[in-house]
């Protein structure tokens, strides 16, 4: 067991800084507001062909497909510095984290050929078409259906809450073609397919984040079925299991914390009650850091990650909560117009307990698989 | 970065499960607070793993490591100050060893021969000589000690007490560690055997969620105390020592909650880990002490 970081991985990280230092302009999130707006998503295209020029966009991924068969480490590295940035590549983290590597494993040589490289060059941007109002927490009671016509699929039914959907050229669709959990299947759908509607949903997250999507009889050729029929819940579960940890979120709380502990003790205001809750909320930080290398440990080593992933999850959004709740406490006038940055990070951090599944689901999760507990009567 | 085992962390690991294997049911007629691990300690020192630190390829991981895991067992040695603080005192001092923080009774005080004396910002050291220390009667359920008159103590330097604290930090948080993996895991039993309303406790949500909360915060302290031991930064142990005494907090009330009146019986072991854990909160300034280390080591205040 080591906790230091070796020296490849160390310039590794001391390479994207650098990168980010000189690519990443400082006002760049006054420029490109809200995580799904317009204004964002033309920038990740800019930023994220730029990384990809770096080499720097998917360097874990096969050398096949543009990447150079990095570890997870470099993955995560990559991850944490983007994210403690602000995460300049909106929408496009979910690509190279788990809509390319989902597609590599299931995806057919036709629609591997076609979606893969504009994600390894940073210029597509992809929605995950998953919650339905009747079907969150519970998703395989989701309604949307698609019917097989002769070599097509007629795909109908609503979407909500569904990130970076405005913008997105694609959507990596979940349907039923069949009842119950193993009548669930996936289809990769262009956006601009006739009968699909998108409405924006005005939200705390900020602008252009989360929308309703409809599908109103939208044709699409069985070709778009990613994988077999009914391979939906094994294909989900994959992409959930790379998404879990996929977002270094403590990277930014940390972050973040840092920059109001400064500001309070530039302005002296920053007394008994402000230290011990910041003490608490970086702690929860850090427990949240390395509960996450310990999952990227196992993936580095082919373990398969179990509940504690579950665990890794959880601790990140209590770190997430308890740097909200310090700045709201002690710097409330940063939500008021007095600090951007702090505001965009409370706004993203609203959603982490909910994006990609309420974090009660990892809390019975851990009370089943970790602790062995009886499972509930259903 | 790596979160693997090396070889020799493995045998030491193993070795220390056979160890500790006869040790990990009380006595049968055992219903009291404090259950000294005689026959452990002898073991343990017979191997040599209260100086498991020292050896090269081990290191103070390691022991943190072996602290953690011997905390599980109903018996309770001074394993952590041994381990983890020992090596780091100037000069040589023999084991057990305790703390008096304050004047305040500590434990293992009674049957230390090193004292670490802490008074305000001041640490000092002094071996204990007979008629030093007395056994306390002490809800905690640690052997608990109290100093009958002050032995001669060497004070140490700003920068050598500033190296005590930062271990005993760590030490506490490892110690912790063990504890609250070992009270989780027995409430955990607990609620799986004991059923209301027809079906086990276990299976109601309500208390799924609680203990699965109480699991994640105990994990976060073990990364945090492991890293610590490595590292030997003030920053980590401050951190490390901080979520073991705020976890520590919330999770031996919400276990004892758990267990309800079965929980407040001396015949069922919960009390062993849950009263050891609220001895270590009350040490080294609590959680406010910590809170205070966290923002001078890592904010600079």
């Amino acid at each position: 067991m080591d906790f230091q970081w070796d020296a490849e991985q160390q310039s590794f990280r001391d390479t994207v800084r650098a990168f980010l230092a000189a690519n990443l302009p400082a006002d760049w999130e006054a420029q490109a507001h809200g995580p799904g707006s317009e204004s964002q998503s033309a920038f990740s295209k800019k930023f994220c062909g730029a990384l990809a020029e770096a080499g720097l966009l998917v360097p874990h991924w096969p050398q096949r497909w543009g990447g150079r068969d990095a570890d997870a480490w470099t993955a995560f590295i990559l991850a944490e510095e983007m994210w403690a940035a602000g995460e300049p590549r909106g929408g496009q983290y979910m690509n190279v984290n788990w809509i390319g590597p989902v597609l590599m494993r299931f995806g057919s040589e036709a629609q591997q050929a076609r979606y893969i490289p504009p994600i390894a060059r940073g210029e597509t941007l992809w929605c995950q078409g998953f919650s339905e109002p009747e079907a969150g927490s519970d998703l395989a009671s989701l309604r949307t259906r698609a019917e097989k016509d002769g070599g097509f699929y007629r795909i109908s039914g609503q979407k909500i809450w569904t990130s970076y959907a405005g913008h997105a050229d694609t959507c990596f669709l979940l349907a039923r073609t069949a009842p119950g959990k193993t009548g669930m299947s996936v289809f990769l759908v262009p956006m601009d397919t006739p009968g699909i509607t998108v409405r924006q949903i005005p939200s705390v997250i900020g602008e252009g984040d989360i929308h309703e999507v409809f599908f109103d009889d939208v044709r699409v050729p069985e070709s778009a079925l990613l994988g077999a029929e009914g391979q939906a819940w094994e294909i989900a579960r994959a992409a959930l299991s790379l998404e879990r940890v996929g977002i270094p979120r403590f990277a930014l709380a940390s972050r973040m914390l840092r920059r109001a502990v400064e500001r309070l003790r530039r302005e002296g205001r920053y007394g008994h009650g402000a230290v011990e809750q910041s003490a608490r909320a970086h702690a929860a930080c850090e427990a949240a850091r390395l509960y996450s290398y310990q999952i990227v440990d196992q993936r580095r080593h082919g373990t398969p990650t179990g509940p504690e992933a579950s665990a890794a999850r959880y601790a990140t959004v209590m770190c997430e909560r308890l740097v909200g709740e310090f700045v709201v406490e002690h710097l409330p006038e940063a939500l008021s117009g007095g600090d951007p940055l702090l505001l965009a990070h409370h706004q993203r951090a609203i959603v982490a307990g909910i994006a990609s599944g309420a974090a009660e689901i990892q809390l019975n999760l851990i009370a089943t698989e970790l602790l062995q507990l009886p499972r509930e009567p259903r | 970065m790596d979160f693997t085992l090396t070889t020799d962390q493995s045998a030491l690991m193993s070795a220390l499960d056979r160890l500790a294997k006869p040790f990990e049911f009380r006595p049968i007629d055992f219903h009291g607070f404090a259950l000294a691990g005689d026959g452990l300690e002898c073991e343990l020192d017979d191997g040599g793993y209260f100086d498991i630190a020292q050896v090269p390829e081990l290191g103070s991981l390691t022991a943190a490591m072996a602290v953690e895991r011997l905390a599980w067992l109903p018996c309770t040695v001074d394993t952590a100050l041994s381990m983890l603080v020992r090596p780091q005192l100037p000069g040589e001092w023999p084991r057990p060893i305790a703390v008096v923080e304050n004047g305040r009774p500590g434990r293992f005080v009674a049957t230390a021969k090193t004292l670490i004396l802490i008074d305000g910002d001041q640490v000092s050291l002094a071996r204990v000589t007979p008629g030093d220390v007395e056994p306390a009667e002490s809800l905690f359920a640690y052997p608990m000690g109290r100093l009958k008159r002050r032995p001669a103590a060497t004070v140490l330097s700003a920068e050598d007490a500033a190296s005590v604290r930062t271990w005993l930090r760590v030490a506490l948080a490892a110690e912790a560690t063990g504890l609250l993996q070992a009270a989780i895991a027995s409430a955990g039993e607990h609620l799986s055997v004991r059923k209301q309303f027809g079906r086990p406790l276990g299976s109601f949500q309500a208390l799924r969620h609680r203990m699965a909360e109480c699991t994640v915060l105990a994990g976060g302290v073990r990364w945090l105390a492991l890293k610590a031991a490595a590292t030997g930064d003030p920053a980590d142990a401050a951190l490390a020592a901080l979520h073991a005494q705020e976890s520590a907090t919330r999770i031996a009330y919400d276990l004892h909650q758990m267990l309800g009146a079965m929980g407040m019986t001396l015949e069922h072991p919960l009390h062993l880990w849950t009263y050891r854990l609220k001895a270590l909160v009350s040490e080294l300034g609590g959680r406010g002490g910590q809170a205070l280390a966290v923002a001078r080591h890592a904010f600079g205040h």
